[in-house]
């Protein structure tokens, strides 16, 4: 999300209590766009759909598979979306943009491939009750989507981020529209719905950075050179999806909290809903995140470090590192308040707004549970970031493993109890993650100048 | 090579890799004794610096070692390291006092804190990049008594000043020890000896100094970029327009001679006045002396029976043409010598190259002055030959310390007319020792810059015949007496007996 800040700043500005929520609204729109379309469009393909299919085996059918979709995409590009982010971040800096088109398509053209080895067998064992067209569409999904995750990371370099969600909306619109024309098709007639939409978003980012980058080479494997990048980013990507997606696997695969829903794909119908809804939530959490984070913090960041190259006394340099501590402290402050106000508030209406999406009250307290636990990731992932911005790499993938590890742990824990603690072994691993992290970093600032100056030159 | 020697030699970048008074001098203590053997160990500022060597060994040194400054600054990659809050504690009590001129610094402190560099339980250099310790010490240092506001060049300052002292360390520790370690400066050289001695507390610990070791980097300071490697490189532009960084180079290494100063058991300087600058950096007086250069007679024997007779008109200069000989007061001289006596003539003898700038501003002022047929250039000549055609030797320099081209002068049997620099007033009025004020003077002293006088002192002698012959005799008697080779050799081959009969005494030494 790297030049975010200075939009969000420049609408800041303006210092007026519009101008202000505005910021907020904008920060929360990009920095939940593309997963809120995502979850969002595929309710609203579900609450379409439901009237026309005789029974919902089919739609269940295609919504569990997109769900596979999304997270075996998502987690099998978290290491290579990491990875590039630095990437192109390097090249820029070199003001070497001419090499990012090319790797672009190198990348693009090496996820394609990988990912079509993957989903090849993967649709042919999967689906036994399903025909030729639906594997095909499935195979293209998924290819697509792991090349769409890249794509917008290439075009995030480019920060603009508004025209991403525009296209993304657009997109998602059409997948809509396109699955209730289809819905008479089965579960095939909304898979093609899924893939036309996604198509769509992925050829407008193509023709988005090759009107962007200059190249005179098409083809160029740059982000494999050890020399380029940091491999380490990989595996962080890689144990951070994993463990964002590790608990609802466990739920998936456990045959007592799960039912074989589309082929051999398995799904738990107790434990997604809540969780995919709680996402929703965290909207309010991730504006101020960016705003706080993107903006104060980093403003901060650079005038830390600005004033060890502008030759300043120590005290500045301790003076700015007081500022940088504080605006963490207080971006931290600020997402605790507003989550823990959103939470608050919805906690009063959950029921309400359960009846109202038409889902049973029955999922009230799993509900609650995941909307504290994704509240605190938010904060996570504040950690992150920062980690991210002081290159603290073996850091950063110790506290994914910790995640990844503790989520997987505390998952198959609250498994064994009874099914009143379902969504606890999430929540645990989210806030004992956080908490690490949080010490993690605070010992990082503490000896921000002596580890810059002594350890790192 | 590599018998067990009884004399460590520690030398600076000179011998034997670069040309120089100091290196022949070396070379001439070592060929003039092969009595006593030697270990060489050379220090210099990295390998590319040096070409070939430039001598060769004669057969008594039998250890030789060679150690650069650079090496040190490549550092190891980063890691938090185990770190001793006492020997930082202990380090930062030094440092404390290093920051007031002419401390006395306590002998039992310095020589824990010399004893803990290196020390796996002490302070390595990998601790001192690394660790907190070192952290701490650092910005408190800076806060207490850095002038100049970046954090940033404070920091590379002590890490760049501090690197050696790790490789020096790493030296003293390998290094074979010997009864007499003897060390032909201050500065990095000096110090070694320091740790050496501090490792070999009976090892008899001389210093020979020819130049001021922090003088002259003073002046090597503000003249240019002694610094051109590493992490230094970027300081070099920093410390130049930076008077503090620069202040803090000179302290350092005031400091380096300080700590030299302190562990020697004996001082020698070329004449009193660097002695006295000596005392003033912190030596203890009872522990200087004087010990003059010395040429060998027989060279300059032909010399002086050549001489036609009667007094050449020629007044020569021999020496590099270059600022600090202050070329241009000669020429100035000589025309004014001319107006008394028409027919002189001035030599100026030696190589134009360094300098061609102030060369040619030379030949311009020449020129300018319509002395082309008076004063000639006749670059590097071999001097026992040029010298019986001089009537006299003008020295005009703005700095010298020992000038051995007076000793040759001398004893070819021609007085010096020199300005008031280094030892020139000892050697032309005669010094301290008993019997040479009483030779009366062998030429004269004039102020410098100053061509009026000079050409006055020139005239007076050129133009008294009897009072040049006068000199002349005294100019013969004085380097005869006072100034040979052989009189040197004796004081050092007394010093080494007598260095090595103590060292022996306290301990009983490998053979």
């Amino acid at each position: 999300m790297a030049g975010i800040g200075f939009e969000l700043r420049k609408i800041l500005e303006r210092n007026n209590y519009t101008s202000t929520l505005q910021a907020y609204f904008y920060a929360g729109i990009i920095s939940s766009g593309p997963w809120v379309l995502s979850i969002v469009s595929m309710l609203l393909v579900g609450i379409i759909s439901i009237k026309r299919f005789s029974d919902t085996q089919e739609l269940s059918y295609f919504l569990v598979t997109v769900t596979y979709l999304m997270a075996g995409s998502l987690v099998m590009t978290g290491g290579t979306q990491l990875l590039l982010t630095r990437f192109i971040a390097d090249r820029m800096y070199e003001k070497r943009n001419d090499l990012i088109l090319p790797n672009t398509m190198g990348a693009l053209a090496l996820t394609a491939v990988i990912a079509a080895l993957a989903a090849g067998p993967a649709v042919c064992l999967l689906f036994p009750d399903k025909n030729l067209y639906f594997r095909l569409l499935t195979f293209t999904a998924f290819v697509i989507l792991n090349c769409l995750w890249l794509a917008v990371i290439f075009l995030s370099g480019l920060k603009a981020y508004n025209r991403i969600l525009l296209t993304m909306a657009i997109g998602y619109t059409t997948v809509v529209i396109l699955s209730a024309l289809l819905s008479n098709y089965q579960a095939e007639g909304l898979m093609l719905a899924f893939v036309v939409g996604h198509a769509l978003i992925l050829f407008a980012f193509m023709n988005e950075i090759f009107r962007a980058f200059p190249g005179d080479k098409l083809l160029s494997f740059d982000f494999l050179k050890r020399c380029n990048i940091h491999p380490s980013l990989f595996f962080i990507g890689l144990a951070f999806y994993l463990g964002i997606w590790s608990d609802k696997f466990i739920f998936w695969f456990n045959p007592i909290t799960s039912e074989a829903t589309a082929g051999y794909l398995r799904s738990s119908v107790i434990y997604d809903i809540p969780i995919f809804l709680a996402y929703l939530t965290i909207i309010p959490g991730m504006a101020v995140f960016l705003v706080r984070f993107e903006t104060d913090f980093a403003e901060n960041y650079s005038r830390f470090y600005d004033a060890i190259r502008e030759h300043q006394p120590l005290k500045t340099i301790q003076y700015n590192k007081q500022l940088m501590v504080d605006s963490v402290r207080q971006g931290i402050l600020e997402i605790l308040k507003i989550q823990s106000l959103t939470v608050i508030l919805l906690f009063v209406w959950t029921r309400e707004l359960l009846s109202w999406l038409g889902i049973s009250y029955y999922y009230e307290t799993l509900l609650q549970v995941d909307m504290v636990g994704v509240g605190i990731q938010v904060i996570m992932l504040a950690v992150m970031n920062v980690l991210f911005y002081l290159d603290r790499r073996k850091e950063a993938l110790q506290l994914s493993l910790v995640f990844l590890g503790s989520n997987t742990l505390f998952t198959l824990a609250s498994q064994k109890t009874n099914p009143a603690f379902f969504g606890y072994g999430f929540v645990i691993a989210v806030t004992l993650t956080t908490i690490i992290g949080l010490l993690m970093i605070s010992r990082i600032l503490r000896d921000l100048e002596y580890e810059t100056f002594m350890l790192r030159n | 090579m590599d018998k067990q020697a009884q004399i460590t030699l520690l030398l600076e970048g000179t011998y034997p890799y670069v040309r120089g008074g100091v290196s022949s001098w070396v070379h001439q203590i070592i060929q003039g004794m092969p009595e006593f053997s030697f270990a060489v160990i050379f220090i210099g500022s990295c390998p590319e610096d040096y070409g070939k060597m430039l001598y060769e060994f004669p057969d008594n040194v039998v250890h030789f070692e060679c150690h650069y400054l650079q090496a040190s600054w490549q550092m190891k990659p980063p890691a938090r390291v185990a770190e001793n809050k006492e020997a930082y504690a202990k380090s930062r009590k030094l440092h404390d006092l290093f920051q007031v001129p002419k401390a006395k610094l306590p002998n039992k402190l310095v020589a824990d804190v010399l004893s803990s560099l290196g020390e796996k339980k002490g302070i390595t250099h990998e601790n001192f990049l690394y660790s907190r310790c070192s952290w701490d010490n650092i910005s408190r240092a800076y806060e207490r008594y850095s002038q100049d506001p970046s954090f940033l060049n404070y920091f590379w300052t002590v890490r760049s000043m501090h690197a050696p002292l790790f490789m020096l360390t790493e030296v003293a520790r390998t290094v074979p020890l010997t009864p007499v370690i003897h060390s032909i400066s201050t500065g990095y050289a000096g110090l070694l000896g320091a740790m050496i001695k501090n490792r070999s507390p009976n090892s008899y610990y001389l210093l020979s100094e020819h130049g001021i070791y922090s003088k002259e980097r003073k002046i090597d300071l503000a003249q240019a970029s002694w610094i051109s490697d590493g992490e230094l490189a970027h300081a070099e532009g920093v410390i130049m327009e930076n008077g503090f960084l620069r202040d803090m180079w000179i302290r350092f290494f005031e400091v380096l001679s300080q700590l030299t100063y302190q562990a020697t058991d004996k001082i020698f300087s070329l004449y009193e006045g660097n002695q006295l600058r000596q005392i003033n950096d912190g030596a203890d007086f009872s522990k200087t002396a004087v010990i003059a250069n010395g040429i060998s007679l027989e060279r300059y024997k032909d010399a002086l029976s050549k001489r036609p007779p009667g007094i050449p008109m020629v007044i020569g200069l021999i020496g590099r043409v270059v600022p600090i000989k202050d070329i241009k007061t000669f020429i100035r001289t000589i025309h004014r010598v001319r107006d008394d006596i028409p027919e002189i003539e001035g030599w100026i003898i030696g190589p134009e190259e360094e300098d061609p700038e102030y060369a040619s501003e030379c030949h311009q002022l020449t020129e300018t002055l319509g002395l082309k047929d008076t004063v000639k250039f006749l670059g590097f000549q071999n001097v026992p030959e040029i010298l019986p055609k001089l009537g006299l030797m003008a020295l005009t320099s703005i700095s010298e310390a020992q000038p051995l081209v007076i000793l040759e002068a001398y004893a070819a049997g021609v007085p010096c007319v020199c300005t008031d620099v280094g030892s020139c007033r000892e050697m032309v009025e005669g010094g301290q020792e008993p019997g040479d004020r009483e030779l009366g003077p062998s030429g004269a002293i004039v102020n410098m810059a100053d061509p009026e006088s000079a050409a006055r002192e020139c005239v007076r002698l050129l133009g008294n015949s009897e009072l040049w012959h006068q000199q002349q005799q005294a100019a013969i008697q004085r380097v005869k007496q006072f100034y040979t080779e052989e009189k040197m050799f004796q004081r050092y081959r007394d010093l080494y007996r007598d260095s090595l009969a103590i060292a022996e005494e306290a301990q009983e030494w490998p053979a």
